[in-house]
């Protein structure tokens, strides 16, 4: 599904990312961990398109498809999700001309019909039922004056109702109490399927508990120094990442 | 040798041709209202991009244009209602060229001692409140200022004739809103009409008004004058839409003057004409008042759109906010001016003013100016000032979902605009202005469809 290969990038003359090998097969839950900024959510911006980041050698392809090569949009329409660690505020347009809009787009490039609006209705109130969220939040404008848990649920939300292939979630659980975590979880495992990959970015282990990674990564410094199953996540959190660099220091 | 000055334009000339006809309509104080406005017009004459007030908008349509007076036009109910504002449920009153159309106004049952009418009819019962306001509250007479400009309201008092009426008795609301629509139809070759607003709220009542002024066809200019008088603890919500024909001129003047506690909330949408000129004045007469301006302009082409707003805080512990968006395409102009006059004995006064723009065109200009002047020590003044492009993070957002760039571009464009129409709080008349935003939009900024909503 992802198969990113020796990945460098950088912002202005600062080099963030320094050869990140990642491969993300369908079916697959993926976490990434790491501390404060080392590259995470710069290789989640990488993925989705952001500008501002120069890619300077490597590769991120999604089903053969060299994602670098396309527009952010032409990104979600290939399957593309980024779950933003700060969700814009986007005063005057309402959740659902937005989910409209966004959805169409991304059925036509696929070649397939847009819904009717009676159709994009029953499909989103059903993913509101799925969120626990409530039906006003949909004649609201787009994140405005939401609380910083109400943002990351509706970032679920709207995974939810575009139905992404490859769903990148950075640092969904912060801010969450735990019975948003649970709902949110909920919501993400709703999306789990043969078919479908997920790549969870977080410094706590916490959300793992709820949405169970088949492999940890750690990123540090701009290079993934460490993979393993789940239980590399409960060993992160019991030691800390001092144990990661004590490790990578006594190879060295 | 011809001297061009001792050509007189056409709004000038007229009036000799209507005085006759004018002197027929209402009281005797109107008369002496109109020779009173004339002789300051004639005086003053047309403002020039010289003229302080109006450095940024040239005015030399209306010194060369012809405009005759203007007579009835027949529009029907039908063609009203394919309007913009056609489906606005409300008491509505119309007029066409500045005549009263009763059949296209709507006749509601009103609680006791309510008007809502053409002044003509409101005078028989109404009289000494139409006498007392009228001219009374648009006056810049007295008030703090070195480059008051008040041509355009003598310009139309010279022309009083008709307009609407609206008097609320003490501490009554108002369930429905009030529709107050001015339709211009100049089949005939250019004409010039005068609407005339007088909107009276006694103590404690309350009620929403919908302003409109509209183009059906041809070229004309419209000079038009609202006064709004709030009692104490009176509550106003007054959206003024404004969508004149594309060759047009509109020029209007908004004087509103606020009692103690009252609470005045002005919606300011103009979509312009080929000249659009709105000047909002607020005159704050007692304490613990609560202002709010909200602006939102959009003009493509050639438009010119010049607002000027100024509120003057004449007594403590006032509370203003304002916020002026303004979208420019293709090589429109827009003009934004907020002056806030805080006077000597204003203290406590809270004042707060933004505006903002967005250019879609290297070829739009905006001029911006916020106007401060403070003569009190123990105030509350900001302002602020934005040009600019979209946020990056925005556009990447809406992006992130699949919405292609152009399109995205589009959609923060209209919410731009659209965080103003959230204010109105009359449902029908904020969605369907919403709508109109869209559709003025919607060609040049590619907007996905908003059918079913
Ligand atoms: N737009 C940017 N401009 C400058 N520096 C940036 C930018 N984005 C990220 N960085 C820097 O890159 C590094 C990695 O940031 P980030 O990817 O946000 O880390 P993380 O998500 O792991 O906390 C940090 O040192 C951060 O300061
Ligand atoms: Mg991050």
């Amino acid at each position: 599904m992802l198969e990113i290969k020796n990945l460098h990038a950088r912002v202005e003359d600062k080099e963030i990312l320094r050869g990140i090998d990642l491969s993300v097969k369908a079916g697959e839950t993926h976490a990434i961990m790491g501390p404060n900024g080392s590259g995470k959510s710069t290789l989640a911006s990488v993925i989705a398109g952001k500008s501002g980041y120069e890619v300077t050698s490597g590769s991120v392809e999604l089903n053969g498809l060299d994602l670098l090569e396309m527009e952010p949009a032409e990104r979600a329409a290939a399957g593309v999700f980024l779950a933003f660690q700060y969700p814009v505020e986007i005063p005057g347009v309402t959740n659902t001309y937005f989910l409209r809009a966004a959805l169409n787009n991304i059925r036509r490039s696929r070649g397939e019909h847009e819904l009717s609006m009676s159709d994009f209705m029953k499909h989103i109130k059903s993913k509101v039922l799925l969120m626990d969220m409530e039906n006003s939040l949909l004649s609201r404008s787009v994140n405005e004056g939401f609380s910083g848990g109400e943002k990351k649920r509706n970032e679920i939300f709207q995974m939810a109702v575009l139905e992404p292939s490859l769903a990148v979630l950075d640092e969904t659980d912060s801010g969450l109490d735990i019975d948003a975590l649970k709902v949110v979880a909920n919501g993400v495992n709703a999306l789990r399927s043969p078919d479908r990959a997920i790549v969870v970015v977080t410094h706590y282990q916490r959300l793992l508990n709820y949405i169970v990674p088949d492999y940890v990564h750690i990123l540090m410094d701009g290079r993934i120094v460490k993979s393993g199953g789940k239980e590399l996540a409960f060993e992160l959190e019991e030691k800390g990442y001092g144990f990661v660099e004590e490790e990578l220091a006594s190879k060295a | 040798m011809i001297d061009l000055k001792s050509t007189p334009h056409s709004l000038i000339e007229n009036f000799s041709l209507m005085k006759g006809l004018l002197s027929t309509y209402g009281p005797d104080s109107f008369q002496v209202l109109r020779e009173q406005a004339f002789r300051s017009f004639s005086e003053f004459g047309l403002p020039t991009t010289k003229d302080e007030e109006f450095k940024y908008l040239s005015l030399k349509a209306l010194e060369d244009g012809r405009f005759a007076p203007a007579y009835g036009a027949t529009i029907d109910r039908y063609q009203v209602e394919q309007t913009a504002v056609g489906q606005v449920d409300a008491i509505t009153v119309t007029f066409v060229n500045g005549e009263y159309a009763p059949e296209l106004s709507s006749a509601h049952l009103l609680p006791k001692g309510v008007f809502i009418g053409s002044i003509r009819d409101g005078l028989a019962a109404h009289e000494g409140s139409i006498v007392r306001h009228l001219g009374e509250i648009a006056t810049l007479k007295g008030k703090l200022g070195t480059t008051n400009d008040e041509r355009f309201v003598y310009l139309n008092t010279a022309y009083l004739t008709d307009g609407a009426f609206v008097y609320l008795p003490k501490g009554v609301s108002l369930e429905l809103p009030v529709h107050i629509l001015y339709l211009t139809s100049a089949d005939h070759g250019p004409l010039v009409s005068f609407p005339r607003t007088l909107i009276v709220l006694e103590e404690n009542s309350d009620a929403k008004v919908l302003e409109t002024y509209l183009g059906i066809e041809g070229v004309y200019f419209t000079n038009a004058v609202t006064e709004v008088f709030l009692g104490e603890s009176a509550i106003l919500e007054h959206t003024r839409f404004q969508d004149e024909q594309i060759e047009s001129v509109h020029i209007g003047v908004n004087a509103v003057h606020q009692g103690a506690d009252s609470i005045y909330t002005s919606n300011n949408v103009t979509f312009g004409a080929r000249i659009a000129r709105n000047d909002v004045n607020v005159w704050l007469d007692g304490e613990h008042t609560e202002t709010w301006l909200n602006g939102a302009s959009v003009g493509f082409g050639h438009q010119a759109i010049d607002n000027h707003t100024r509120i003057d805080h004449a007594k403590p512990n006032c509370n203003s906010f304002e916020v002026y968006k303004t979208i420019l395409g293709d090589h429109a102009l827009g003009v934004f001016n907020g002056k806030i006059f805080v006077y000597e004995d204003a203290q406590k006064t809270d004042a707060k003013q933004t505006n903002k723009a967005i250019l879609l065109s290297p070829t739009a200009t905006i001029n911006t100016k916020p106007q401060l002047e403070i003569f009190a020590d123990d105030v509350k003044c900001t302002h602020g000032a934005t040009i600019g492009q979209l946020r990056e993070e925005s556009l990447f957002y809406l992006q992130s979902r699949g919405i292609p760039k152009p399109e995205a571009q589009g959609l923060l464009v209209y919410a731009f605009a659209a965080e103003v129409l959230e204010k109105i709080t009359i449902p029908t008349v904020r969605d369907i202005l919403e709508k109109a935003l869209f559709e003025k939009l919607k060609e040049s900024q590619k907007l996905p469809d908003q059918d079913g909503e």
